[in-house]
């Protein structure tokens, strides 16, 4: 920006184009070249993930040379027969429910806050930053007890009951942001046309909302597909039931006992990695906007 | 938040003749607040603050592998307190968090001001900067657990380092967990400070080079100050999260070489040696540790970070 301010008075009040456009193209360069730091950080770890699991055989997995072959999809076979789509399947039902709860009870809540007229509101939005702080451990031992009684350890139910509570406040957060950002206007020309308050929520605020629907959907349904803790304490085993995708990358088990096999573990993280992606390629405008608009979590 | 109003469940019948009634056949506002704000309270009621309650009652009695002996009182309070490995657990915590939000902070920093300066790859930049933070920590535990490992030693080959053992040795090992988050979460406190940034007018630097004030002191007397509230609302979440730290060390280390983090330890006594009693009454000992901070940090902040989200936009 000031750079082009720079630029255009130089040019101006001298009338020496030459040297000063080549020296503001060069720093335009070092500043772009500024950002290769930036993408070498975020991504040459990928690169290193997918050259390992496309290594076959002990001597190539074991080498530090990342050009050691000889190469195949062998160990995306291996994973497969480990039943990864399994733990797949119980991952994106779990993450999906929690997603969809999440966002029907969260879109409520958010609308009443930013728009309807509430005794305590204050007080409500400090009990919901309150639960966002709560760390998930503190729910480990006495959920673990009460699952036991209610036969709830290895359901999907039992992972995505808590994920929904966890994640409620974020979503009540960014929805809430969301909603306070549509005008009012809107709302009450619904109302002068007869419109009740429960229409005018569902006909006219709730269809202008839906880019931020749409990006508290995805943070949602990453974070709950992420989740480690409780996923490892309340279904650690059987991808036939409930293990999910975390834990079954945690607990992949090689030939040899305590030994992790780098193949196996890397190609299913490669496989994991790819659609996760590309989503946050397709969708970076808005998760960011998610991210930044309604509090935030890492 | 534990006198937070559970919203009552009553006048949910055909809204009565009420003070901000709109119109008759639909509910009223204050009824139809009501409605929408109840199911969320209830679940996070029933599923985050029952537990709590519940740990606190688990932790008063004794259990021996869950069968229930006795009221135990305090003394499973006592035990963990004078139990050498909860203060070595503690102290892991707090270590990894500290040096992994500094680093954090300085690299996120870094990160922003770099992408903030530039014109060109911005956009593809900030789509990169969302990857690491996208992916499953777990794969990020393996990733760089493999990387770090002896065998196939890619670090080590990378630096010239021959046979180093990072994960298998104390000190070392609770770096090589830092380091990994460090690299997972700073491009997110960067996109984080990069919404921030962009907020800041370019004309407060252009007035600020008239008078001649050089990069450092438009850093250090203009974006520092004015980034403030977006610093700090990336600190309270980032402490917050790094507080809970398990799957990283989880699964680099398995909690070995006094990596053990208060939620690796208190899980512990829920699966491999199960005592409800006891686990209990750890797990009640982090939640206030953990609230606590988080809390100072809200007060810090002040109520703008509640009041700010609902009337700013």
């Amino acid at each position: 920006m000031s750079d082009v301010t720079q630029e255009a008075t130089a040019t101006q009040t001298t009338g020496r184009q030459g040297p000063v456009k080549a020296r503001s193209g060069g720093r335009t360069w070092a500043r772009t070249g500024l950002l290769v730091i930036v993408l070498f950080w975020c991504l040459f770890p990928f690169f290193w993930l997918i050259m390992t699991s496309l290594k076959l055989g002990d001597r190539a997995l074991n080498s530090p040379d990342l050009f050691q072959g000889p190469f195949g999809l062998d160990n995306y076979a291996s994973v497969f027969e480990q039943n990864f789509h399994l733990n797949l399947r119980n991952s994106l039902a779990i993450a999906g429910m929690t997603t969809i709860i999440c966002i029907v009870i969260g879109s409520l809540a958010g609308y009443a806050l930013a728009r309807l007229p509430m005794k305590r509101k204050i007080l409500l939005l400090s009990g919901v930053l309150a639960v966002s702080l709560f760390p998930p451990v503190a729910l480990v031992p006495p959920l673990y007890e009460a699952w036991r009684t209610l036969g709830l350890l290895n359901t999907w139910e039992g992972l995505y009951l808590p994920y929904t509570a966890f994640t409620l406040p974020l979503t009540i957060f960014i929805l809430t942001a969301f909603y306070a950002s549509i005008p009012r206007e809107l709302e009450e020309a619904a109302r002068v046309d007869g419109a009740t308050p429960f229409q005018a929520f569902y006909k006219v605020i709730f269809p202008l909302a839906a880019p931020g629907v749409f990006a508290a959907a995805i943070i949602i349904f990453v974070t709950a597909w992420n989740e480690f803790l409780l996923a490892n304490t309340f279904a650690p085993r059987n991808p036939e039931i409930a293990q999910t995708v975390p834990v079954a990358i945690a607990a992949f088990t090689g030939q040899v006992e305590f030994q992790r096999p780098v193949g196996i573990i890397t190609a299913a993280c490669v496989v994991v990695v790819i659609p996760m992606i590309i989503v946050a390629l397709l969708f970076q405008r808005r998760i960011v906007a998610g991210l930044t608009s309604g509090g935030l979590k890492g | 938040m534990a006198d937070t109003p559970v919203a009552p469940a009553r006048s949910v019948e055909p809204a009565g003749p009420d003070q901000s009634s709109v119109r008759a056949g639909g509910f009223s506002e204050r009824t139809l607040a009501r409605l929408f704000i109840a199911p969320s309270i209830i679940l996070m009621a029933l599923v985050a603050l029952f537990p709590v309650v519940y740990a606190f009652i688990l932790s008063l009695n004794e259990y021996t592998r869950r069968q229930h002996v006795g009221f135990a009182g305090l003394q499973n309070y006592a035990d963990a307190l004078t139990d050498g490995r909860f203060w070595e657990s503690l102290r892991f915590t707090l270590v990894f968090t500290v040096t992994s939000v500094g680093a954090e902070f300085l690299i996120g920093l870094g990160f922003a001001l770099i992408m903030n300066q530039a014109f060109r790859g911005r956009g593809i930049t900030r789509a990169a900067i969302l990857i690491p933070w996208v992916i499953p920590t777990v794969i990020a535990a393996q990733m760089w657990f493999f990387m770090f490992n002896v065998t196939p030693g890619f670090i080590n080959n990378v630096f010239g380092l021959g046979n180093f053992n990072w994960l298998g040795q104390q000190g070392w090992a609770t770096f090589a967990v830092i380091f990994a988050d460090v690299w997972k979460t700073s491009p997110f406190v960067a996109l984080l400070l990069l919404a921030g940034l962009q907020t800041i007018p370019g004309d407060l630097y252009e007035s600020a080079m008239t008078d001649g004030a050089n990069a450092l002191q438009r850093l250090w007397y203009i974006t520092l100050p004015l980034l403030r509230p977006a610093i700090l609302v990336a600190l309270l979440f980032r402490t917050v999260e790094a507080l809970r730290v398990y799957d990283l060390p989880q699964v680099m280390t398995g909690g070995a070489f006094n990596t053990e983090s208060l939620s690796i330890l208190v899980q512990q006594y829920v699966v491999r040696t199960p005592n409800p009693g006891y686990g209990a009454a750890l797990s009640t000992l982090s939640f206030v540790i953990i609230l606590g901070v988080g809390l100072v940090f809200v007060s810090m902040l002040g109520r703008q970070l509640v009041i700010g989200r609902t009337t700013e936009r």
